[in-house]
């Protein structure tokens, strides 16, 4: 053995992961060569520092202590009692298995075994995901048609959710009726009917579709849901049976809750603060997700709130699917400006910046609308003219404390008679200091 | 199949607060380990630790590279260090020690910087060495939790000493001979 050749299996020699004759070998080494000497007597010094760093760090467990003052943080910040638990909870179910014959019910509710057997069944599933080269995902899900892509409404009829992802090149396109997001390898664009656009940089997810990206890329979903898993002890449910087409499925449950508690503003408003149970069905020949059903807990009927029953794999896309068409008339998304009196607005409470917005909504004065949102020509129309009925006092989320929003209840009267009681979303731009509507009208 | 750093932050963010959880059990130990050979004192280490991890939860938004945490969470725990001896009655007995903490320099065989330098490796290398030392899992365990082939591991981990090791030389302080760093 030469140096190179026995400095290359130092490390291995040090662990006692060399075959015999390569060990006896790096050892005869070793005991002529004064150099590669050194080089071992440096790597073993490293070690010990190293083992005496981790063997000093055996001493801690600080995770439920550190979890439990992150939890009372939004009220110390906050002065709110808004958080009172941070738990999260995801659900895979049992009901997309509808149909399934002779299913049997391996082992129920956090067994070792069972997470084991699913994690089997996420990681083989997730491999085989990852060679793919396209998803097209088609399903269903009750919310507004114009609504934030995650957004939840289990009082709305179902609305068609539909994304095509292609992984190499990366380029995807999520839509609804009244959005489209598309990402075509140089930028990320959505467009909300009928005019208004914003731009960002080539993600691999944005504008509130990562929930549906998941689905689609189940190597990393799968990632995090197992750790998630392990981490907080939820109840894993595994079932194996034949589906309607004689062909053996897997169905992973995992009973969750959203992380936030139950009198949270945004609790159940968007896939990410709602809890829910989801049904995963596996194909167990190809590896590959067939189904998902997401039910909301505790909503009315059966809760389910999305269906996605179509998943197309490796299907060539039409490249055009990746390209945007815009209206000539469209309202691109402005940037937020220091403005000369920016102090002004800048020291304003959520009250009264709402008050200002809707007030200059109200008498149609675009310049000042304009400096908490973007104003596009529908907007102009729809909004114009409202009368203010009243303003509330703001309040938080327990995510205000990470996304920094603000809600202040306001009711308004439309020019079409219509009366709305909401919550307008506000966030504080950090460049100018300044409110800006981030939703809720 | 772990979670990757950047996925628990953006999780965080995106309304998953709970999976902080997750960073905190990857890096309780280091950074325990970190603030305890400075301070010296294991109950007053984990107050810091907790300290920390609850500071970068506050902040988890203002956090540009989400790849990096590790290495925020240590600057984080190093600015707590210093207002610690800023405000400590023992600042006067041992103010030699402070002013290696106040003005961070080497500190010889013990390695101060050591936990900062594994901070700063890529993540593939970092999780090598945590799951190595601070888990102390077997080259051959590493090979069954990361799915990789027994002769990976030991090179990865070979790559990840060379890395250590150049990154403590990139913080040597000529003013303070460093006997460890020298030698490597």
């Amino acid at each position: 053995m030469n140096c190179a050749e026995c400095r290359d299996n130092l490390v291995a020699w040090a662990e006692g992961c060399l075959a015999p004759e390569d060990s006896r070998q790096c050892q005869a080494h070793l005991e002529h060569c004064a150099g590669c000497s050194a080089e071992f007597a440096v790597i073993q010094r490293l070690q010990q520092e190293l083992t005496a760093s981790g063997r000093l760090g055996t001493q801690v467990s600080v995770v439920d202590s550190v979890m439990r003052r992150v939890r009372q943080e939004p009220r110390k910040h906050e002065r709110s009692s808004v958080m009172s638990r941070i738990v999260t909870r995801w659900g895979f179910g049992l009901g997309a298995a509808a149909g399934a014959t002779a299913v049997v019910i391996l082992l129920l509710l956090a067994v070792p075994r069972t997470q084991g057997r699913a994690s089997e069944i996420m990681a083989r599933s997730a491999r085989a995901m990852a060679k793919l080269s396209s998803v097209h995902l088609k399903g269903l899900l009750r919310t507004t048609p114009g609504d934030n892509f995650s957004a939840i409404m289990p009082d709305q009829p179902f609305t068609t959710v539909e994304l095509w992802k292609q992984f190499t090149p990366l380029k995807w396109r999520a839509e609804k009726t009244g959005r489209i997001a598309v990402m075509d390898g140089q930028s990320s664009v959505l467009f909300i009917k009928p005019d208004f656009a914003l731009k960002g940089p080539a993600s691999s997810s944005a504008f509130d579709t990562q929930w549906l990206h998941q689905m689609a890329d189940l190597s990393e979903t799968l990632t995090w849901e197992l750790s998630a898993i392990k981490a907080h002890g939820w109840p894993v449910t595994l079932s194996q049976g034949s589906g309607p087409d004689g062909k053996a499925k897997s169905t992973i449950t995992v009973e969750a809750q959203s992380g936030l508690s139950d009198g949270d503003y945004l609790q159940n408003k968007f896939f990410t603060t709602a809890n829910t149970r989801r049904v995963y069905v596996f194909d167990d020949e190809s590896e590959l997700l067939e189904s998902v059903k997401v039910y909301l807990v505790g909503a009315p009927d059966d809760g389910l709130i999305f269906d996605l029953s179509r998943i197309d794999y490796n299907q060539a896309i039409d490249p055009g699917v990746f390209q945007l068409q815009l209206p000539a008339n469209v309202s691109w998304e402005q940037p937020m400006q220091v403005l000369p009196d920016n102090q002004k607005y800048a020291s304003m409470t959520p009250e009264q910046a709402a008050r200002t917005f809707l007030e200059a909504c109200s008498r149609e004065d675009w310049v000042e609308a304009g400096k908490f949102q973007t104003i596009t020509e529908s907007f102009k129309q729809d909004r114009g003219g409202l009368q203010l009925i009243s303003i509330g006092k703001s309040f938080t989320s327990a995510l205000s404390l990470i996304s920094g929003a603000r809600f202040v209840p306001y009711e308004v009267k439309y020019k079409d008679g219509n009366v709305v009681k909401w919550n307008l979303s506000l966030k504080k731009d950090e460049a100018t200091g300044r409110w800006y509507v981030d939703g809720g009208i | 199949m772990e979670m990757t750093d950047k996925t628990c932050v953006e999780r965080c963010r995106d309304g998953h607060p709970d999976d902080f959880s997750l960073l905190v059990e990857r890096y309780q130990k280091p950074l325990f380990a970190y603030v305890a050979r400075r301070l010296g004192d294991p109950l007053e280490a984990e107050e810091a630790v907790q300290e920390s991890f609850v500071r970068a939860f506050v902040s988890l938004k203002a956090l540009r590279k989400p790849e990096s945490f590790h290495s925020w969470l240590v600057g984080i725990a190093a600015r707590i260090l210093k207002e610690q001896f800023r405000s400590d009655q023992r600042r006067q007995r041992d103010q030699q020690f402070a002013d290696l903490v106040l003005e961070p320099k080497p500190a010889g065989p013990s390695g101060i910087f050591l936990e900062e330098a594994i901070a700063a490796l890529p993540e593939t290398y970092r999780q090598v060495i945590l799951l190595r030392y601070y888990e102390g899992l077997s080259c051959q365990e590493l090979a069954t939790r990361l799915e990789m082939p027994l002769g990976t591991v030991t090179k990865t981990l070979s790559r990840a000493y060379a890395l250590l090791r150049q990154e403590l030389r990139s913080r040597d302080c000529a003013e303070v001979p460093c006997n460890f760093k020298s030698s490597l």
